[in-house]
């Protein structure tokens, strides 16, 4: 319609030249970690095939971490581990993400009642420690998946409301959006060139630091052993199987810990400045 | 005690944003720094207090009595500050600390204070006493008005006793009972033998200050001599043409229309009164706005212009009388100007793509935008910038053009140029009433500066503030 806006400005993204150096080597630890993750269940598929015979087998070249207390491969056991971790980190992260967004910024608009019970809703959350709502949940749960997504999930969805509902209150009162609201321009102008490029920053922070809480949160439990049900092999039960045997077969221990400390560096190391570009 | 700069350069990559030969500062006589935004005065300023930006340079030499200071080296000066050389800072209601009640505030800055408290805070007393905000000590910040605020950082600025106080801006905001007060409270350093240096685009605060006036313009000074001469007869003619860009100078621009008697009427307001906690605002105002009236809201800060006016626009429920809008104002023909352009457009985004959506939501004829654009002398590429990196003038030209894409009936300006200075105001006010004479729209201004007010309106509505002892609210 008008050559003026018709050529649209190129948006600024992340460049892989802006990166830091400490932001290269997170990253570059991450990808590794997502392609062991993938192609890890893949190359060595079984983690629960045991081999008594092979009890502790050291590491060589067909098991490059060696075999466990019942003779299975703990690469592969690993990897699966790997997977899962990550899978339900991103799940979880993804979902209270989303919730607490989508609630966050249905309190902050629609104020009144939806605000005060939401509010009401996430300040008893807040009440409890996470890892209590995630253990009940577990508890319930009884080694099964679904309900140990949804105690996780269900524990970090009010960091994003409360967030979110700050952020966009002072939005929504703020001129900007009383001129948007002038000019005639719905909601979804509002959401899309008015909230979401201030809160998207945010986000991206909180769901970086998320995803290494879910993962850290998942270990726990399962190193506590309410977690993940076995045989299912998961980061921090591994390590709690792997205790007895730390004298033998110390790899089978070191394993599991050095994955987890490579996820958590690698999100961390990640990290950039937020609100810049 | 007195202070004299030479031989100053600030330069930016190369670029020479400062370059002054020689500037003399002698107790007891003020001496002011006019010039438009982009002068580079704020520098000079921020240079001889040695506060500039790490990323400029500076070069010269600083006599502050018989010691010599070199401009270049940024940290050498630090040691004076509070105690021979203060900064009044520009809008100080964003200076002082919003969480740290008034007078501790101002205690802080006492000589000593470190070692007796005590005697510290009743300083600050006796100061911000002597500044007629005796019973303010506790306050915070936020309940001040901006006048209040400004002498709560001038008390601030001098309680360690600084001879010498450079002044960025002091007026930056404030009414015309304000700026007076803040005149006389610079005089009153000025004749305690105090050295001051005022940089302003305000020509009314220079001449009420005296002394001496350096004009400058594009890094240089250009004509410099006592404020009666350089004000009352300028020799260069960029000093004439700043003055004639002085509201009450301005030639009067023939109107199309002229006043309108049977012009529909748009608003009507009905004895409307606001107030918040408690305190009234103001109360009982009736006016009717019609079609192609030009009126203007005057009075001073904390008056309730702005409110009165959320009001009239029905942003804000009245706490008594009615306001009535014309149909014909629904569908966005009622459009309003912010004093801070910057925060009326969404910060993230470049601000052709919010322009974008408009032209996608109201359709108006193909071609208006870039018609806008030409007739307020805009390149295009400034659409692709996000509002802060625009400048303030282009930006309230931006909100011109995008109130009047809507063809707006009735446009309200919420003081749309205090925040510019006074050429940038003069072309910001022509685009203005050009836009709103061509479609033959209502204007109604927001503006403390009365001269402004007459200069553009037809008729004025003035706010008294209610009575005193109410924290201004703006």
């Amino acid at each position: 319609m008008s050559s003026a806006l018709a050529a649209s400005p190129p948006l600024p993204r992340m460049a892989v030249g802006r990166l830091s150096g400490t932001q290269r080597c997170a990253a570059a630890v991450l990808v590794l970690l997502v392609l062991f993750a993938v192609a890890g269940p893949w190359v060595w598929p079984d983690p629960v095939a045991q081999d008594l015979s092979r009890f502790l087998q050291p590491p060589g070249l067909a098991e490059p971490l060696g075999r466990d207390h019942l003779g299975r491969s703990v690469v592969s056991r690993l990897a699966h581990a790997t997977r899962l971790s990550l899978l339900m980190a991103l799940a979880c992260v993804a979902t209270a993400a989303l919730v607490g967004t989508l609630a966050g910024v249905l309190a902050a608009w629609r104020g009144g009642v939806v605000d005060t019970v939401l509010h009401g809703l996430s300040e008893a959350f807040v009440a409890l420690p996470a890892l209590l709502v995630v253990l009940v949940a577990s508890a319930i749960a009884d080694g099964g998946l679904w309900p140990l997504y949804a105690g996780l999930a269900l524990a970090q969805w009010v960091e994003y409301f409360r967030v979110v509902r700050a952020r966009s209150a002072v939005l929504l009162g703020g001129p900007a959006v009383e001129a948007a609201g002038l000019l005639g321009l719905g909601p979804v102008h509002v959401l899309r060139r008015h909230l979401w490029p201030d809160l998207a920053p945010l986000l991206t922070t909180m769901a970086t630091f998320g995803l290494g809480t879910s993962v850290l949160a998942l270990s726990t439990l399962g190193f506590v052993s309410v977690g993940v049900a076995p045989p299912t092999p998961e980061l921090g039960q591994m390590v709690t199987e792997a205790f007895p045997f730390y004298d033998e077969a110390p790899w089978m221990s070191l394993a599991p810990v050095l994955v987890l400390v490579a996820v958590l560096l690698g999100l961390l190391g990640l990290r950039g400045r937020e609100g810049g570009s | 005690m007195s202070v004299h700069v030479e031989e100053l350069v600030v330069t930016s990559a190369g670029r020479p944003l400062v370059d002054v030969a020689d500037v003399g500062l002698p107790p007891g006589r003020a001496v002011t720094i006019v010039g438009e935004s982009g002068s580079g005065k704020s520098l000079l300023a921020h240079a001889v207090m040695g506060t500039l930006a790490p990323e400029l340079e500076a070069r010269g030499r600083l006599r502050l009595d018989d010691t010599g200071y070199d401009v270049a080296e940024r940290g050498n000066r630090r040691h004076l500050w509070g105690r021979r050389m203060a900064l009044l800072p520009q809008e100080p209601v964003l200076a002082l600390d919003p969480t740290m009640r008034v007078g501790e505030q101002v205690a802080e800055g006492a000589p000593g204070f470190r070692s007796d408290r005590r005697g510290g805070r009743r300083r600050a007393a006796e100061l911000l006493a002597a500044l007629g905000l005796g019973g303010w000590a506790r306050a915070h910040p936020h309940t001040l008005s901006g006048g209040m605020a400004q002498r709560v950082a001038f008390a601030a600025a001098t309680i360690g006793g600084a001879g010498v106080l450079i002044a960025d801006e002091p007026s930056k905001g404030l009414d015309d009972a304000a700026r007076d007060a803040l005149a006389a409270l610079l005089r009153r350093h000025l004749e305690g033998g105090g050295v001051l240096l005022t940089i302003t685009h305000d020509l009314d605060l220079a001449r009420r200050l005296g002394g001496d006036v350096l004009v400058m313009r594009d890094a240089g000074v250009v004509e410099r001599g006592p404020a009666e001469e350089v004000l009352d007869r300028p020799a260069h003619p960029y000093t004439r043409r700043l003055l004639a860009a002085e509201p009450g100078r301005w030639t009067a621009r023939p109107r199309s229309g002229g006043s309108p008697g049977g012009a529909p009427v748009l608003v009507s307001a009905d004895g409307v009164g606001k107030g918040f906690d408690g305190r009234s605002v103001f109360a009982d105002v009736s006016l009717t706005i019609r079609g192609g009236d030009r009126l203007a809201l005057t009075g001073p800060s904390g008056s309730g212009k702005t409110t009165l006016g959320g009001v009239l626009l029905r942003l804000l429920a009245p706490d008594s009388g009615s306001v009535r809008h014309a149909p014909e104002l629904a569908r966005g023909r009622l459009q309003k100007l912010y004093q801070d352009p910057a925060v009326a457009f969404p910060a993230r985004v470049p601000i052709g793509t919010g322009l974008r959506d408009l032209l996608h939501r109201h359709r108006p004829e193909p071609g208006r935008l870039e018609d806008l654009m030409t007739a307020m002398r805009l390149g295009e590429p400034l659409l692709r910038r996000r509002p802060g990196q625009v400048s303030g003038g282009e930006l309230q030209r931006l909100a011109i053009i995008r109130a009047m894409l809507l063809d707006p009936l009735l446009l309200f300006a919420d003081e749309p140029t205090s925040r510019l200075d006074l050429a940038t105001q003069q072309e910001t006010i022509g685009c203005l009433t050009d836009q709103v004479d061509r479609a033959g729209c209502g204007l109604v201004l927001v503006t403390h500066d009365r001269a402004l007010a007459r200069a553009v309106c037809d008729r004025e509505v003035s706010l008294t503030p209610e009575p005193a002892g109410v924290p201004g609210s703006r």
